[in-house]
C-alpha cells in the first residue's frame, strides 16, 4: 500500500483502556489538525487558531495535551468506548487494535465514487491484563504512564520526520484533505476502525471486495 | 448576579477565528494538487499499466484489441451455435435435392434451416442452453472488465500526456518511445508529484520490483529453485516438461490473489506466513486449498476443453490452410520464457532477446533433422509434388476439372503435404556446426545448464533446448488446448500439494520487505552477498548457502542485464564493486586483445578471449585498424557526424566503448567522478555533444550487444573455472580460478584444453595439420575424455568429426570476403544465408554478434 504505518502497542488494565487510547489518538490528532482556513481569493488562505488543553487520567499518572473541540473530543470518545465495549464484551484474550487513518479523498469519474486513498495509519495494539491485587494496579497505573509518555515522544518524533503530507488545497479541494465538519478545528480527514483480536484477519467484507477487484483488473 | 455597566461591552459579532484586521493577517497560499497524480493507491498496478500500455502502443490499440476480444468471444459462440443447429447439413452436402424453378445451383440460403425452426431446435436442445446462458455469463464479465479497463487506461492516457508529457499522437504513428524513456520520466515526475509516498526519489529497481512482484517470485525464483512441479519423468517419454498458461494461471491464483492466498494483498505477505512457528500447519492448510482449487480444475474441465478446442479451431484452423509451415515452426515455450528470464526483465525485454536468439535456434534445431526422414521427405515431396502439378495443369486447362468430387480437397491435401515434407528437408547450404551455433544462441538467451558447454551437438542436449524451444504446433495445439485442462488438476492435486512445505518455506526465506515496495522476492534484490553463486563469478562475494544460492547464475546474470539495461541505476556499494569489476574484466579483454596480438593470431592468446576475439574480429572487418580502446574512442569522437561514425564502426566494440564512456559521462556529472575505468575518460568531454543524438533506442540495441558479451564471459568463465577445478583435481596443480592470473600461470596443454572444447574458434592457423581442435592435443585425460565422447554420442560422432572440416576447409576464401561484407553493417541480417554457413566458425560467431548488434 502506497502509505506509511506505523505501529504502537500498549498493555493496560481493563479500566485504562479509554484513557490510554483517548491519549494516543488525541496526540496523533493534536498534530494532525489545523486551524481553520479561510480563503480569502483562490490559492490564498489564513488559518485559525487551536486552542489546547491539558487532560489528566483518573487511572493512569498521565497527563496529555490535546485539541481543546468539545467536537472532537467526542467523536473520538465514541470510537474509543465502543472499542473498549467490544474488548471487553469479546470474552477472549483481551487484545485488540484501534487504528487511526488519515486518508485524502480523490475524486473519480463518473461510474467510480470518489477514492479514499490513506496516506498514514497508526495502529494501536492493545493487550488487556487482569490485575490481582491494589497494589499492582498502582505499580500498573504509573508503568503506563511512563509507557505513554515514550509513546507521545514516539509519535512527535514521528510526525517530525518531514515526510509525505499532502498538499495544502485550494477551497474547492479543501473537503478532498480535511474533515470542515467540525466548528473550531479542521483535522486531516482521518478514520477510526478498530479490530478485536487480531486472529480474526481480514473480514469476509474486505476479500470479497479484493476479490471483486481483482477479477476485474488486469 | 449583578449587573455592572462598563464600557467594556461584548462585541456584536458572533465568535468567530477571524479577526477582523484581515490585512495584518499571515496569509498562505494554497499548493493545490497541482494534478490528480500525486499519492497514488495501488503503485504497482499502476506500473504495471504504464508499461503494458507502452508495450501495446496506446489508447487507441488497446481499446479497438479489447473491443475485437469482446467481439470475437460473442462470434465464436454465436457462430458455433449457428453450425450446429441451423444449417442443412444435407442440402450442402448434395445428398437432398432441392426444387427449384429458376435454377438448378444450390445457394448457401437453401442450405440454411429456416429461422422458427431453428431457434425452436436450440430451445429444445438443454446442452446449447447451458452452453448459451455459460458464455453469456462469461462474456458479460468481460464487457464490465472491458469498460473497467478503458477506464483505467483512459487515466493512464491522461498520465502520460499531462504527467509525463509524452505526446500521444505520435505515439500512434510512430511506437518508438522505449520503456527506458518513460521510466526516467517517472522517477523524475516523482520528485515534483511523489506518486510513491515512502521515498523522497524512486528508483529503477523499485519500480521494476512493483511491476514484476509475482513474476520475480514464481516465474523466475520458483522455476529457478525447481520448486514448480513442472518436469516429470515418465515412463515413456523420458523427461517431460509441462508448464502451461492454465497451470501457470492456476499457480498465480493459488499464491498470489486467489481466495485464501498467501499474499494479503498485492504488496504484502500475510504476517503468519513470514513467521516459522506454524508453518506444518500453514503448509496443511495451502495443501488443503490446492485440493480444492484441483478439484474445481476438474469439475470445469471439460468446459474449458470444450471452450479451447472451439478457440483453437476458429484461431488456428485459417492459419493452417494459409501457411502450413507454421505447424514446422518452434517457438519458445512457455517453460523455456520462464527459464531464460532474468529477475527484474520485464515482458517486452524478454521477447525481444529470445526474438532475437529465435533464427539461431531454430538453425539449431535444424541441424539435428534425421537423414532418414529426410530422404523419406524428400521423394514424398517429388510425389505429392508431381501430382499436385498435374492436377493444376489441368485446372489451368480447363475449370472443369474442379468441379470433380474432391479435386480440390485433394490439392489442399497435397499443398499440405508438401509443406510439411519440407519442413523436415535441411537446408542445401546448411553446416553442421551445433557448438557455434549454441553459443550464438547463448549469447541472446543468457542462460543455459553446464552440461550443454562441448556438448551441443548431442541428442540429449538438443533434447532439452526442445524443451525450451518447442514446436508451435506440439506447444500451442496439444498440450494448451488439449492436454492442459486435464493435466491440470492432476498435476495440482498429485504434485503440487506435496510440496506445499517447501513453497511455505520458500515464501518465508525468500521474502524481504523493502520500504516503499512492501514484500518482495528476496532474489529479486539482485543481492551478489546474499544469493549469489560462488563458481558464477561472485567467489568470495557471496555468502549464500547452497539453499539460497541461485541456479544457473542468475543472480549474477540478472545483476548484469538490469545494470546495463539501466545504465542510470545506482546500485548498493559491494554490487557496484562487481560489476565494474566485471566490466573492466570484459573491457580489458576487449582492449587488449587487438593490441597484443594480431587477431589472426588469436591462437597466443587466452582461450576465454573469445571475447576479444570477437571484438577483435568485426573491427577488423569494419577496416578500423585501431591500435587500443583509446584510438577507437579518439575516432568516434573526432567524426565530426559522432553518431553516424560510430554505426560505421563494428557495432560490438563501439557499443561497448559507447555506452562505456556515456555511462561514464552520466556518472560523473551525477556525483563525484569514479574513476572506474581510466580509459573512457578521454571520452566523458565529448560524450555530452553525441548524447543527444543517440536516441535512448539505440542505447537500448547496444545494451543488448552489451549483454550478450557479458553473458557469453560469465558463462566463459564459469565454464573454465569448473573445468580447472576438474583439472586441478587430477593434476594437482595449484592454479588461481580467477581468469586473470590463469593466463599467466598455466602450462600451454592446461591452457589449451579447455580450448578444444569450448572455443573451436580460437584455434586460429588453418593448417592441415591442425584439422581439429581434438586432435591437436592428444595428450592425457583430454584424449581419454574425447574418445569416450565418441563412444558415447553414437550416430552424433560422425558429425563431430565433420565440423572442424567443415569450417577449416574453406577458411582461406572466406576470410577475405568479410572485409567486403561487413562494412555494410546494417544489412548483416538480411546476408545471404550461405555467408553465415560457409564461413569460418570464427565468423559464425562474428556475424551473428553483428546480427545481434544490427537492427533486427
Amino acid at each position: 500500500m502506497n502509505c506509511r504505518s506505523e505501529v504502537l502497542e500498549v498493555t493496560v488494565e481493563a479500566r485504562q483502556i479509554d484513557e490510554a487510547m483517548l491519549a494516543l489518538l488525541h496526540t496523533i490528532l493534536l498534530h494532525r489538525s489545523t486551524g481553520k482556513f479561510h480563503y480569502k481569493k483562490e490559492g490564498t488562505y489564513s488559518i485559525g487558531t487551536v486552542g489546547t488543553a491539558d487532560s489528566d487520567c483518573d487511572f493512569i499518572d498521565f497527563t496529555f495535551v490535546r485539541v481543546s473541540s468539545e467536537e472532537l473530543d467526542r467523536v473520538i470518545r465514541k470510537a474509543v468506548c465502543e472499542f473498549k465495549d467490544g474488548l471487553n464484551n469479546s470474552g477472549s484474550d483481551g487484545m485488540g487494535q484501534i487504528s487511526l487513518e488519515f486518508y485524502q479523498k480523490k475524486k473519480s469519474r463518473w461510474p467510480f465514487s470518489d477514492e479514499c486513498i490513506p496516506w498514514e495509519v497508526w495502529t494501536i495494539k492493545v493487550n488487556v491484563v487482569n490485575l490481582a491485587n491494589e497494589q499492582e494496579r498502582q505499580i500498573c497505573r504509573e508503568k503506563v504512564g511512563e509507557k505513554l509518555g515514550e509513546k507521545v515522544i514516539n509519535v512527535v518524533e514521528v510526525i517530525n520526520r518531514n515526510e509525505y503530507l499532502p498538499k495544502m488545497p485550494t477551497q474547492s479541494e479543501v473537503d478532498n484533505v480535511f474533515d470542515t465538519s467540525l466548528k473550531d478545528v479542521q483535522p486531516y480527514l482521518y478514520k477510526i476502525t478498530y479490530q478485536i483480536t487480531d486472529s480474526l484477519g481480514t473480514s469476509v467484507s474486505t476479500t470479497m471486495r479484493r476479490l471483486i477487484k481483482d477479477t476485474l483488473a488486469l | 448576579m449583578a449587573h455592572f455597566d462598563t464600557e467594556y461591552q461584548r462585541l456584536e459579532a458572533s465568535y468567530s477565528d477571524s479577526p477582523p484586521g484581515e490585512e495584518n493577517l499571515l496569509m498562505h497560499v494554497a499548493e493545490g494538487a497541482k494534478s490528480h497524480w500525486h499519492h497514488i493507491e495501488n503503485l504497482d498496478l499502476f506500473f504495471q499499466r504504464i508499461s503494458l500500455y507502452l508495450i501495446k502502443n496506446g489508447f487507441t490499440c488497446m481499446l479497438l484489441g479489447e473491443l475485437f476480444e469482446l467481439v470475437y468471444l460473442l462470434f465464436v459462440v454465436c457462430f458455433t451455435v449457428f453450425l450446429a443447429n441451423c444449417v442443412d447439413y444435407d442440402v450442402l452436402f448434395a445428398n437432398k435435392f432441392v426444387n427449384h424453378t429458376d435454377s438448378s445451383k444450390v445457394t448457401l440460403p437453401d442450405a440454411l434451416i429456416p429461422m422458427d425452426v431453428c431457434s425452436a431446435r436450440i430451445r429444445d436442445n438443454g446442452f446449447v442452453i447451458f452452453v448459451l446462458i455459460i458464455s453469456g455469463v462469461f462474456w458479460l464479465h468481460r464487457l464490465v472488465k472491458f469498460f473497467y479497463n478503458v477506464c483505467c487506461y483512459w487515466e493512464i492516457r491522461s498520465f502520460y500526456k499531462n504527467a509525463l508529457k509524452m505526446s500521444m499522437v505520435r505515439r500512434t504513428n510512430l511506437p518508438y518511445a522505449t520503456w527506458q524513456e518513460v521510466q526516467a520520466r517517472i522517477i523524475e515526475i516523482q520528485k515534483e508529484h511523489q506518486i510513491c509516498i515512502h521515498k523522497k526519489e524512486l528508483t529503477e529497481l523499485d519500480i521494476y520490483h512493483r511491476i514484476l512482484r509475482f513474476k520475480n517470485y514464481m516465474v523466475v525464483a520458483m522455476v529457478n529453485k525447481s520448486l514448480l512441479p513442472v518436469r516429470f519423468r515418465l515412463p515413456v517419454l523420458g523427461e517431460v516438461v509441462f508448464f502451461t498458461r492454465g497451470l501457470k494461471y492456476n499457480f498465480e491464483l493459488i499464491f498470489f490473489w486467489g481466495p485464501g492466498s498467501l499474499f494479503e494483498n498485492e504488496w504484502s505477505l500475510k504476517s503468519e506466513y513470514k513467521r516459522g512457528g506454524n508453518r506444518l500447519e500453514l503448509a496443511d492448510r495451502l495443501a488443503s486449498r490446492i485440493l480444492w482449487i484441483g478439484i474445481a480444475n476438474l469439475l470445469l474441465c471439460p468446459v474449458i476443453l470444450v471452450w479451447q478446442i472451439l478457440y483453437a479451431f476458429f484461431s488456428y484452423t485459417e492459419v493452417i490452410k494459409r501457411e502450413p509451415g507454421s505447424l514446422g515452426a518452434r517457438c519458445w515455450s512457455l517453460y523455456g520464457r520462464c527459464y531464460l528470464r532474468h529477475f527484474n526483465e520485464l515482458d517486452h525485454e524478454l521477447m525481444s532477446r529470445l526474438s532475437k536468439g529465435y533464427k539461431a535456434s531454430s538453425k539449431y534445431m535444424n541441424c539435428f533433422l534425421s537423414p532418414l526422414l529426410t530422404v523419406v521427405a524428400k521423394n514424398i515431396a517429388f510425389f505429392a509434388g508431381s501430382l499436385l502439378a498435374v492436377l493444376i495443369a489441368l485446372t489451368i486447362y480447363d475449370e472443369d476439372v474442379l468441379a470433380v468430387e474432391h479435386v480440390l480437397s485433394s490439392i489442399t491435401l497435397l499443398g499440405v503435404c508438401i509443406t510439411i515434407c519440407r519442413s523436415f528437408i535441411p537446408d542445401k547450404h546448411m553446416v553442421f556446426c551445433p557448438e557455434q551455433l549454441l553459443r550464438v544462441i547463448l549469447a541472446h538467451i543468457h542462460y543455459m545448464p553446464d552440461h550443454w558447454q562441448g556438448n551441443a551437438h548431442r541428442y540429449e542436449t538438443r533434447d532439452q533446448f526442445s524443451q525450451l524451444f518447442q514446436y508451435k504446433a506440439v506447444s500451442v495445439f496439444i498440450l494448451e488446448e488439449l492436454l492442459s485442462p486435464v493435466v491440470t488438476p492432476i498435476i495440482l492435486i498429485f504434485c503440487l500439494r506435496r510440496k506445499s512445505l517447501e513453497i511455505i518455506d520458500f515464501f518465508r526465506n525468500f521474502t524481504v520487505e523493502v520500504i516503499g515496495v512492501g514484500d518482495t522476492c528476496s532474489f529479486a534484490q539482485m543481492d551478489i552477498r546474499q544469493h549469489g553463486h560462488p563458481a558464477w563469478m561472485s567467489e568470495g562475494k557471496t555468502e549464500a548457502s547452497i539453499y539460497q544460492q541461485a541456479e544457473d547464475g542468475k543472480t549474477e546474470l540478472s545483476l548484469m542485464h538490469f545494470a546495463i539495461t539501466n545504465p542510470h541505476w545506482q546500485p548498493p556499494q559491494e554490487t557496484t564493486h562487481f560489476i565494474s569489476q566485471l566490466k573492466e574484466r570484459v573491457h580489458r579483454e576487449a582492449a587488449g586483445a587487438p593490441s597484443e596480438t594480431h587477431p589472426l593470431s588469436l591462437s597466443e592468446s587466452e582461450p576465454r578471449s573469445l571475447v576479444a576475439n570477437l571484438l577483435a574480429g568485426p573491427s577488423s572487418l569494419a577496416s578500423v585498424h585501431f591500435g587500443c580502446d583509446n584510438s577507437l574512442i579518439n575516432h568516434a569522437v573526432a567524426g565530426s557526424d559522432g553518431a553516424s561514425a560510430l554505426r560505421s564502426l563494428s557495432p560490438v566494440s563501439s557499443s561497448l566503448h559507447l555506452r562505456g564512456s556515456l555511462s561514464m559521462a552520466q556518472r560523473a556529472s551525477g556525483f563525484t567522478g569514479k574513476a572506474m575505468r581510466t580509459d573512457a575518460h578521454t571520452v566523458s568531454s565529448g560524450s555530452s555533444a553525441w548524447e543527444g543524438q543517440l536516441t535512448s533506442m539505440v542505447l537500448s540495441e547496444y545494451a543488448s550487444t552489451e549483454m550478450s558479451i557479458h553473458a557469453l564471459y560469465i558463462h566463459e568463465s564459469r565454464g573454465e573455472l569448473s573445468r580447472h577445478t576438474w583439472h586441478r583435481r587430477e593434476s594437482d596443480e595449484s592454479s588461481d580460478s580467477i581468469p586473470d592470473e590463469v593466463r599467466s600461470d598455466h602450462n600451454p596443454q592446461s591452457k589449451s584444453f579447455p580450448r578444444s572444447h569450448t572455443f573451436p574458434t580460437v584455434v586460429s592457423s588453418p593448417s592441415a595439420t591442425s584439422t581439429s581442435a581434438n586432435s591437436s592435443k592428444p595428450k592425457g585425460q583430454e584424449e581419454e575424455k574425447s574418445q569416450s565422447q565418441r563412444r558415447h554420442s553414437g550416430p552424433a560422432t560422425v558429425r563431430v568429426a565433420r565440423v572442424p572440416m567443415g569450417g577449416w576447409a574453406v577458411d582461406g576464401q572466406a576470410a577475405p570476403r568479410h572485409h567486403e561484407a561487413v562494412p555494410e553493417e546494417s544489412s548483416e541480417d538480411e546476408m545471404p544465408p550461405h555467408i553465415h554457413k560457409v564461413s569460418t566458425l570464427n565468423a559464425i560467431d562474428i556475424t551473428a554478434l553483428l546480427a545481434c548488434a544490427g537492427p533486427q
